[in-house]
């Protein structure tokens, strides 16, 4: 057998049926090993669109997500959706060609050096510069995304290996090393547990890379502890959980900001302490001690110092913490928090309101349903106004924060999970970012909803030129959109537009009813901001809400 | 902070690469550096300047695949005149 046919052989034998790509030179051969082959492949219409529907794939599912693209600008257009990956911890396989190996080093045509590019966007990567070492390198590397912290795994194949005849050969891992936490840690753990009277949870993306969502439960239920989650957290603590404070961080709620400021004990489970979340980390929970559970050892203590950590995963480190419950003081405090800060909808005026429409859509859609966002305002409105029941539902690009991730990551969950329902939440100017996979959506007909919440602006970077730049609106202008229904029926798709309030709920009940796939374009007021926000370099208790528009 | 670190790592070039990349990008910088390559390694030390605390750098290198060992050989205060 030939290396292309083996790379395809080798990843039907691991489970994987679907990959996306885009083909060129110098992966030909591979190509045409997939011609017929039981794996299939979607074509998208950009690399970059293979990447994200290959994470849309993975996060949707926590399977490993496949894509294909050839040497040169083929994998150029991956890198963007590496380095997402990278950032959000997401189990990805990337697949490129390269010149022959004779060829490498002479400036061929379409010759990049991928390997030297990949390594700040890769948790691992590969050249293959031998035929005999294809097997055990393809089978390292999808073991390398998948296990520890998963990540972004690039193996680069020069075609003159895709020719050669190989040998399949089984690999296994070595030692599949398993961090397991100290004992000593542990005691030290356990007696912050019982000694903290105001404890807080701090959850991130972890939860789902563990798939530890039931350890998680079983730790909440029994010390019904209040607890907080980052954008990628969303979804792991169940919606029926009593105390549970919601979003933190910069657009974060009030509940939860302030809760953080004022606990003594912070139990930090699978987050990083991101900028995004700590506001200014000198007074990010100044007055609690911590307790850090993480697989990477290499994310405790980076920014703040702990009081005791517990290297391991998850399913294993939660379920060995002892578990008083939690005073009911403080538990009260939390929850009258809660109800004196939610969310209010009653919005004054005729137009649309955005926070309205997502929790609109958010009831009315399937508790299973999968929901993507782009990156601005509109993913923060995603986050603070709708619920959802486990984080592979709520795909929304955290670390790197890309636009043009929403459209192909939907159509990779879509593709992965056929059976629910699908939407993406998009930005007039994020849905630019990607629009060329509308051709993927009408190729393979995929009942992917899409909605558009249209300010007409970059509005995420004109509230900033609001607050923080004097108005002075520079290049954030997007007043001469498309007419994104006529655009989207170029594709086949049908939609509506709106604008005012009164048209929302039927809107969206048409959308969430429609069988195939549906474009809701709808417009807001062009000055509406994300409430709360902490302004950059103040403590999370520093939000800013509402100003005079 | 003047650090003396010894690592042991893969002997393929692109390891090499990878652990300056990390390096420079976790906010060290090389001072001096010596390669030895022996049978399927490459013993390597390196003098390292920063102001963040070593275990900073020495975790991330630990993360790198290619990587076998990192041993903190010594760190001392740069003296004032330096
Ligand atoms: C690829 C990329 N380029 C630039 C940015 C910077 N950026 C963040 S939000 C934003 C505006 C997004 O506008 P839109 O999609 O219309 O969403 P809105 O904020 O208006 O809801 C920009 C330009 C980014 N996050 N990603």
């Amino acid at each position: 057998m030939t290396g292309a046919e083996l790379l395809i052989d080798l990843l039907a034998k691991h489970g994987v049926k679907e990959v996306f790509g885009y083909p060129g030179g110098a992966i030909m051969p591979i190509y045409d090993a997939l011609y017929g082959a039981p794996v299939k492949h979607y074509l998208t219409r950009h690399e970059q669109g293979a990447g994200f529907a290959a994470v849309g794939y993975a996060r949707s599912t926590g399977k490993l997500g496949v894509c294909f693209a050839t040497s040169g600008p083929g994998a150029t257009n991956l890198i963007t959706s590496l380095a997402d990956a990278m950032m959000d911890s997401v189990p990805l396989l990337a697949i490129t060609g390269q010149v022959p190996t004779a060829a490498i080093g002479s400036d061929a045509f379409q010759e990049v050096d991928v390997l030297g590019m990949s390594l700040s966007c890769t948790k691992h990567s590969y050249m293959v510069e031998r035929a005999e070492d294809l097997a055990e390198i393809l089978q390292e590397a999808m073991h390398l995304a998948m296990s520890g912290r998963p990540g972004p795994v690039l193996v680069d194949i020069p075609k003159d290996i895709q020719l050669a005849q190989v040998t399949y050969q089984p690999w296994l891992a070595a030692d599949d090393y398993k961090p397991e936490f100290c004992q000593a840690q542990l005691a030290i753990a356990n007696e912050l547990l019982q000694s903290a009277s105001k404890p807080l949870a701090y959850v991130g993306g972890g939860v789902q890379a563990a798939d530890a969502q039931n350890e998680l439960m079983d730790f909440l239920n029994k010390t019904q502890m209040p607890v907080v989650s980052t954008l990628k957290a969303l979804g792991s603590v169940l919606p029926e959980y009593d105390y549970d404070l919601g979003m933190l961080g910069m657009h974060g709620g009030k509940a939860a900001n302030l809760a953080v400021q004022d606990c003594d004990l912070l139990v930090c489970i699978g987050a990083r302490f991101d900028d995004r979340v700590t506001g200014n980390l000198a007074k990010f929970a100044a007055n609690a001690k911590v307790i850090h559970l993480d697989i990477d050892a290499a994310e405790v203590g980076k920014r703040k110092p702990v009081d005791a950590s517990l290297v391991a995963d998850l399913k294993d480190s939660l379920t060995e913490l002892t578990t008083p419950l939690t005073q009911s003081d403080w538990r009260a405090h939390c929850d009258k928090m809660n109800a004196d800060f939610a969310w209010r909808y009653d919005y004054p005026g005729e137009l649309v309101y955005a926070p309205y429409l997502l929790n609109k859509l958010s009831q009315l859609m399937p508790t299973t349903g999968v929901v993507c966002c782009d990156v601005g305002q509109h993913q923060m409105w995603v986050a603070q106004h709708m619920k959802f029941s486990h984080p592979s539902n709520h795909l929304s690009s955290g670390g790197a924060g890309t636009m043009g991730f929403g459209l192909p990551a939907a159509i990779g969950a879509q593709i992965a999970r056929p059976q629910d329902f699908v939407v993406t939440v998009s930005g007039d100017g994020s849905i630019m970012m990607n629009i060329q996979e509308l051709a993927t959506i009408r190729r393979n007909n995929l009942p992917v909803k899409i909605l558009v919440i249209d300010n007409q602006r970059l509005g995420m970077v004109r509230q900033w030129q609001q607050l923080f730049f004097d108005g002075r609106y520079s290049e954030t202008n997007l007043s001469d959109n498309p007419d994104f229904v006529a655009l989207a029926a170029v594709f086949g798709i049908p939609g509506e537009t709106i604008t005012r309030a009164d048209q929302v709920d039927s809107a969206v009940e048409k959308m969430v009813a429609s069988n195939g796939p549906y474009i809701l374009h709808a417009c807001i007021d062009d000055k509406e901001n994300v409430w709360p926000l902490v302004p950059p370099g103040a403590a999370n208790d520093q939000m800013l809400t509402e100003v005079a528009k | 902070m003047r650090h003396q670190v010894n690592i042991q790592v893969n002997n393929k070039s692109v390891a090499v690469e990878r652990f300056l990349r990390v390096t420079r990008h976790r906010g060290f910088e090389l001072v001096n550096m010596s390669l030895a390559s022996a049978d399927t390694h490459y013993r390597v030390n390196l003098e390292l300047e920063s102001d963040r605390p070593l275990y900073l750098l020495t975790q991330q290198l630990t993360k790198l695949v290619e990587v076998d060992t990192v041993e903190v050989v010594s760190t001392q205060q740069r003296n004032a005149s330096a």
